[in-house]
């Protein structure tokens, strides 16, 4: 049942669907039901905690995994069912999976030799990709002779010289220490950028995610969670689980009572921006980010128009900024996180206001 | 300094004990004996050497052992792989059970094994010579190699597999370029492992070989009429060759060594 790219063709044509895609293992549910587009040339970031199905949503869009239902389509074309090799992706394995008896230019020329490409343009374009990722005058190694960030760009290299029109990352990055994570996530950015082709990076570093994606899914048990741009998900997660999964945040209970305003259990009353509370009705926490939250010392006027008052209980100096825990009345303690630049400073026991802009404020149900 | 020399003599003695006899067969392959039996020193001769092949029967039973111990080696090897790999990678029905079969041959007494198939051939009446040996070998072999090339299966990484086809290889390619190279080690133990195993395989042999004869069969019949030099000057070729066989295998596996550090 191969649909002819022509009748869904268009500028539109999604490079990934999935349709009510299924992986059942015995009585394990890996996946539940997805359905999902992803637009062409696009860095999707896949999300969620171990064991919530990322892997294995993966591993069906390779097509080393067959799935219980559903329907998978690359470019418009139907490919559930095909093999690894028949499906217009490549892969970059989390353990990299290096051919440990080829040379590193074997490595990378492998895919190319495979599809019977003439020896002239194999070596030309091995050539080109180990330039890329810098790695031109290791070509001649074996993979165990090379460091852990080297081995990665490799697999990367051998996935790439194949010029897939969608690129498969399952935590390509997990093996690297932190500082090497960080410039392999601008690499990667730049090398997505610079060949113009459709990413899909699974990870459960939220902050890896937020920094390289134009969209991600948080998954939760087999289902997508919530679904966007970083910014957009992260200032209005829209449930307590991807609240907490991307970052920190203060909640606190409320009753929704307007269409612009939440109420705590307390009677206090904060101002919510309409398109928040869309969807939503009845007991609800209110959110703030404690990045957001603004302190301005007791009886001067407040930044912002959602206010509480409370007392320093704890001060911490991380050197970009401050954390504060500031305990209120009304909702217990709550977390604050000032920038430092060089503006008042508060020590415990300090009275102070806390205010936030109404835009800040976010809404999930309770 | 004292500790140390206790050591050398006790690795020194541990050597003569696994070499002695090596080097008295070998030794006794150039002895100048007048008499029927070949055991006592009485001086240097190379005319065993001149025509090792000269007694009757010999020459045929060295064949048979080499095509028997190649062609069981071969075939065990062949098929012990695939089990190897089906027994690792795939959850099917009788896989315990096949487990367990397969570590009969080894576990129970040689002499139970071919009585057995003994008793088999002589049910079903199919007469005993070169090819009920050759089957009987590649019973026994099979669970040798079975075990060797699993234990280099085990290891592996199946992303290798995936990774491969990931990049276009399809199942043969893949079988090809990335499994067979990376368990192409245990193939090889598994190969000379049974070559050897079969080689001198004498107690299931006797009982299946009918009046075919392999070198074990032949040098145990001559030993009842004194041992015949040229069994000697066979013996020190075959161990001729094993030695040289191992010196190249470690000068190999030496040098890969080095490439790789
Ligand atoms: N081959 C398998 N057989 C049985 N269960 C499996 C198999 N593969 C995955 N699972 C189960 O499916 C669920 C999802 O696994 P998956 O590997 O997709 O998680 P993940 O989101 O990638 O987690 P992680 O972040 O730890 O890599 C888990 O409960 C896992 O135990
Ligand atoms: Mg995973």
């Amino acid at each position: 049942m191969t649909q002819g790219p022509d009748s869904t063709a268009g500028a539109s044509t999604p490079a990934v669907e999935l349709v009510g895609l299924t992986k059942a293992f015995g009585d394990i549910v890996a996946v539940d039901g997805l359905t999902l587009d992803i637009s062409e040339n696009l860095f999707f970031a896949i999300i969620g905690p171990s064991g919530c199905g990322k892997t294995t949503t993966l591993r069906m869009i390779g097509g080393f995994e067959e799935p219980t239902s559903g329907t998978i389509r690359l470019h418009g074309e139907d490919v559930t069912g095909t093999k690894p090799y028949q499906r217009p992706v490549n892969t970059v394995f989390q353990s990299y999976a290096l051919f440990p008896h080829l040379t590193i230019y074997e490595n990378v020329a492998f895919g190319l030799r495979r599809q019977g490409i003439e020896k002239s343009e194999v070596n030309r374009r091995v050539g080109e990709m180990l330039d890329l990722v810098h790695l031109a005058e290791t070509s001649r190694r074996k993979p165990r002779q090379l460091s852990g960030g080297q081995r990665q760009r490799v697999a990367l290299a051998r996935a790439l010289v194949n010029h897939p029109r969608l690129l498969l990352l399952d935590e390509p990055l997990g093996a690297l220490d932190l500082k090497l994570r960080k410039e392999m996530q601008l690499e990667l950015k730049r090398i997505q950028q610079e060949v113009g082709i459709t990413f899909i990076h699974v990870t459960h570093d939220q902050e890896e995610a937020m920094t390289m994606a134009d969209s991600i899914a948080v998954m939760r048990d087999g289902k997508i969670e919530r679904m966007g741009e970083p910014v957009e998900i992260y200032d209005d997660p829209r449930t307590r689980f991807v609240a907490g999964f991307l970052g920190a945040s203060n909640l606190m209970e409320g009753q929704i009572t307007g269409s612009d305003s939440v109420t705590l259990t307390g009677g206090h009353r904060f101002h919510v921006s309409a398109d928040k509370l869309v969807g939503l009705a009845g007991a609800v926490h209110v959110g703030v980010r404690p990045e957001k939250i603004h302190l301005s010392p007791e009886g001067a006027s407040p930044a912002h128009a959602n206010r509480l008052a409370g007392v320093v209980t704890d001060s911490s100096f991380i050197g970009v900024s401050t954390h504060y825990l500031v305990q209120t009345e009304l909702v217990g303690e709550l977390t604050v996180v000032v920038q430092n630049l060089g503006v008042t400073r508060f020590a415990p026991s300090d009275s102070v206001t806390l205010s936030w802009d109404p835009d800040h404020t976010f809404v999930v149900a309770r | 300094m004292r500790a140390r020399v206790f050591y050398r003599t006790l690795l020194g003695l541990g050597i003569a004990y696994l070499f002695v006899p090596v080097l008295v067969v070998v030794a006794f392959s150039f002895n100048d004996f007048k008499g029927r039996r070949n055991v006592s020193w009485e001086g240097f001769t190379l005319r065993h050497w001149a025509d090792p092949f000269k007694l009757p029967g010999l020459s045929e039973a060295v064949l048979n052992s080499l095509t028997i111990a190649f062609l069981s080696a071969l075939i065990s090897t062949i098929v012990g792989t695939l089990i190897a790999l089906a027994l690792v990678r795939y959850r099917f029905r009788g896989r315990a059970t096949t487990n367990l079969l397969l570590f009969l041959p080894m576990a129970s007494p040689e002499v139970v094994m071919g009585s057995a198939l003994l008793t088999l051939f002589v049910a079903t009446h199919v007469g005993r010579g070169y090819v009920t040996v050759l089957l009987a070998h590649i019973l026994f072999n099979l669970s040798y190699a079975v075990v060797t090339v699993r234990a280099r299966i085990v290891g592996f990484d199946r992303h290798l597999e995936e990774a491969a086809m990931d990049l276009y290889a399809n199942e043969w390619e893949t079988f090809r370029r990335v499994t067979f190279p990376m368990i192409m080690p245990g193939v090889l133990a598994a190969f000379m492992l049974a070559f050897a195993l079969s080689f001198d395989d004498f107690v299931i042999t006797n009982f299946n070989s009918g009046s075919m004869q392999t070198f074990p069969i032949f040098v145990y019949g001559a030993t009842k009429r004194g041992v015949p030099p040229q069994v000697n000057v066979l013996g020190t070729m075959i161990f001729g060759v094993m030695v040289i066989a191992m010196g190249i295998f470690l000068f190999i596996q030496n040098r890969r060594q080095k490439a790789r550090d």
